[in-house]
């Protein structure tokens, strides 16, 4: 099992979560997530508990929540006491993450790749992918490198989708054959052509 | 087999063509480059040839990265983040040639595109040597003119189909300087090889063939105790006996015939002729003082002093323009013997450069005339060894300057027999090479019966639309390429080979006569130190002993 990294908090729709990241209050010392852990770009799998398997998902957005943002009135303790005199309040700020969900991985180990027809609830743990299983989401029924989720990723209107697609595109290509990353640098150049010569005219 | 060069996109723009995408890296597909690709035809897996006609660039960098040239635009492409390999994409279109059968020893067309996504590969050069000649190098009737001209030196080779040649008539259209004499001097060789051993006549208006009588010497054509033979006949060696004209020739080579003085002409001709008959049993034997003493006699059979004024101008045109006798092609008597002519394993290059442009097309005339009737007569029986229409080989015949004697929307004494020999030549064995600049002077239908094409650099938009025109076997495409050829390189299509090639043509054995004289060369020597000195001297009328005789032996 991979880390777990935090938990569902809220879905803006079908396949768009936010996940609000473990802090160093809520697991164990050793256990609190690093900002490696939820970079742009990382595999992540939600739990929907029971029968129901697992959601996969990528992160492509990073916020932070920080209640004290905008509030310029006095404080009764200075900043550094906060810890002692308001804990609470420190534990208001959190990490959370934009996951857009891209597969799910039924109990019996059936994969399949694009809008999940089954969707999380509030709470359901978010962890990490190991390598490993981050491969086998990719392996298709015919044994070859399989991105059927590419192009509902595209289709987003975020502006950070195509860097994030690039990330992933990279860390993907770490866990593959040679002949599976000539396939994926294919998608890779022509992404890579679309978001950095052709917005300064290059013909597409 | 090497990596696939590209992926099929799909169909094309027009029938029989498909586009692919190649990042073309090694910059090896040319226009005209032969890719193939695989299909299944009854089981048996087929490689189809197609040609590539078109490349066009569908991903490039913005222009303004090559602004500054003294920047790579591959730099500036890296330091905005682009660090993929493929900054340059093409799709090519292709026409399919087709898979070849070796049983029907052609191209089928599978008459349907690739599917999306099937793998391209360059041909190699021993797929490309086996289909796309007709003939093996060295085989019997292989003409090896050169190499594929997309491939290294020699590496594919192209040999034509010389039987085919002959049968189905050859053109040679290029531009002044494309190097068309070079070429017609290569096909004369391998025609003359040992596999070959053709029967060849050139007619060379301009004597650029003199140096064809290297052909003896050329080694590279020796072969079984066999050494090809050349005959360079400058005007006046080949004789022309006067009563193989006919009434349409003596009308056309005398000047400025009236309609009554062809009335005349008429007449005496059918008395000459009739004279001939009485005298040796055929029609043809008549002389020129044959035919005059018929024109003074109907001159004064007429009453008419007008018709006798036509008679005597019809003698005055006869007698200054149909010259007979020692030095002239004219004789009462004499003709050269067609077999010294055209016999095999020689070329005979008649060379026309001093004579008159309406004298040179009846004497083509007739000599094609008898050429085609001697085939005919000795291939139906009707003749035999010894007589002078026996030749029993076919031939071919070379016409170097072809619109002048085949112009185009005018009919002179040349294009009927032209024509007749195009059109039934093959049955006879003569078969014609015509070669020319003006492809838009030529005659269409002339043009159009040459089977095999070899056409070299053309400019003129005039000479390329009637190309475009005559010669249906060959692609728009390909013909685009014309003005962008450059010297020795030809597009060889038609009959003689299996489709149509981009082809460099070969050096040749023997020396090149045909380019243009270099004037400043000429202007520099003419100058020269010594040669200035030497004129001084001879114009200087003292110091010569000659010249002073002269000037004293004015009195």
């Amino acid at each position: 099992m991979g880390l777990s990294l935090g938990k569902v908090v809220k879905a803006d729709s079908h396949i768009h979560y936010l996940c609000q990241i473990y802090g160093r209050h809520e697991v164990k010392a050793d256990s609190v997530p690093q900002p490696h852990h939820y970079a742009l770009g990382n595999f992540v799998q939600i739990g929907l508990g029971g029968e129901n398997g697992l959601i996969i998902g990528l992160i492509y957005d990073t916020m932070l929540l920080n209640p004290d943002f905008g509030n310029l009135g006095p404080r009764l303790s200075p900043e550094h006491e906060l810890k002692i005199f308001a804990p609470d309040y420190l534990n208001e700020r959190a990490v959370l993450v934009r996951i857009a969900a891209v597969g799910h991985v039924a109990p019996s180990g059936e994969i399949f790749q694009g809008v999940p027809r089954l969707a999380a609830s509030s709470d359901a743990e978010v962890r990490e992918m190991s390598p490993a299983q981050i491969r086998e989401f990719h392996r298709g029924s015919d044994g070859g490198l399989h991105l059927a989720y590419l192009p509902v990723l595209l289709r987003q209107t975020d502006p950070l989708i195509y860097d994030m697609v690039q990330m992933m595109l990279g860390q993907l290509a770490g866990l593959l054959s040679e002949a599976q990353r000539a396939e994926l640098d294919v998608i890779s150049d022509e992404l890579l052509w679309r978001t950095q010569i052709g917005p300064l005219g290059g013909t597409q | 087999m090497s990596q696939p060069l590209g992926r099929a996109k799909g169909p094309g723009p027009r029938p029989h063509t498909f586009l692919f995408v190649s990042a073309d890296a090694d910059q090896t597909l040319k226009i005209g480059e032969f890719v193939v690709y695989p299909v299944r035809v009854d089981g048996r897996e087929q490689q189809v040839l197609a040609r590539i006609n078109e490349r066009e660039a569908i991903r490039l960098y913005p222009d303004g990265f090559s602004a500054d040239p003294t920047v790579d635009p591959n730099r500036i492409a890296a330091m905005v983040g682009y660090s993929g390999r493929t900054s340059e994409l093409f799709q090519m279109t292709a026409e399919v040639i087709g898979y070849y059968d070796e049983a029907l020893g052609d191209f089928v067309n599978p008459r349907i595109p690739p599917r999306v996504g099937t793998p391209i590969w360059l041909a190699d050069n021993a797929y490309l040597s086996h289909v796309l000649s007709r003939r093996r190098v060295d085989e019997q009737g292989a003409g090896s003119m050169g190499w594929l001209l997309s491939r290294p030196r020699g590496e594919v080779p192209v040999a034509i189909d010389l039987a085919a040649v002959v049968s189905t008539h050859l053109a040679i259209i290029a531009s002044t300087g494309a190097g068309k004499s070079y070429t017609a001097s290569v096909l004369i060789e391998e025609m003359l090889r040992p596999t070959t051993r053709a029967a060849i006549l050139i007619i060379d208006p301009h004597g650029e063939y003199s140096t064809l009588n290297e052909i003896p010497n050329a080694r590279e054509l020796y072969g079984d105790g066999y050494r090809p033979e050349a005959r360079i006949y400058a005007p006046g060696d080949v004789r022309i006996r006067v009563g193989t004209l006919e009434q349409g020739d003596l009308r056309y080579l005398l000047p400025n015939v009236s309609e009554r003085m062809s009335y005349v002409l008429g007449r005496a001709y059918r008395t000459a002729e009739a004279a001939s008959r009485r005298r040796c049993g055929e029609a043809d034997r008549w002389t020129r003082a044959e035919l005059e003493d018929a024109i003074e006699k109907e001159g004064e059979n007429e009453a008419d002093s007008f018709d006798r004024g036509s008679a005597n101008a019809l003698l005055w045109r006869l007698r200054s323009t149909v010259r007979t006798g020692a030095g002239h092609i004219f004789d009462d008597q004499e003709q050269t013997p067609l077999e010294e002519l055209l016999r095999p394993g020689r070329v005979s290059v008649m060379q026309l450069s001093q004579v008159d442009s309406r004298e040179q097309q009846v004497i083509v005339a007739a000599l094609l005339r008898r050429i085609f009737t001697a085939r005919l007569r000795t291939k139906n029986g009707q003749v035999d060894e010894g007589d002078e229409f026996y030749l029993p080989y076919p031939v071919f015949i070379l016409i170097e300057e072809a619109h002048n004697f085949a112009p185009s929307g005018e009919d002179i004494v040349t294009t009927g027999i032209l024509k007749k020999i195009l059109a039934e030549g093959r049955k006879f064995g003569v078969g014609v090479g015509l070669i020319s600049q003006r492809p838009g002077k030529l005659d269409s239908d002339v043009l159009s019966q040459c089977n095999t094409q070899f056409l070299m650099r053309i400019v003129n938009p005039v000479d390329q639309s009637k190309v475009r025109e005559g010669v249906e076997a060959v692609g728009r495409e390909l013909l685009d390429e014309l003005p962008a050829l450059t010297k020795g390189q030809a597009i060889i299509s038609g009959a003689a080979v299996n489709t149509p090639m981009l082809c460099q043509i070969r050096p040749r054995y023997t020396t090149h006569g045909g380019a243009g004289a270099d004037a400043p060369e000429e202007w520099v020597r003419y100058m020269g130190g010594s040669n200035v000195a030497r004129r001084q001297r001879e114009s200087a009328p003292l110091q010569q002993p000659g010249r002073r005789a002269r000037l004293f032996k004015s009195e």
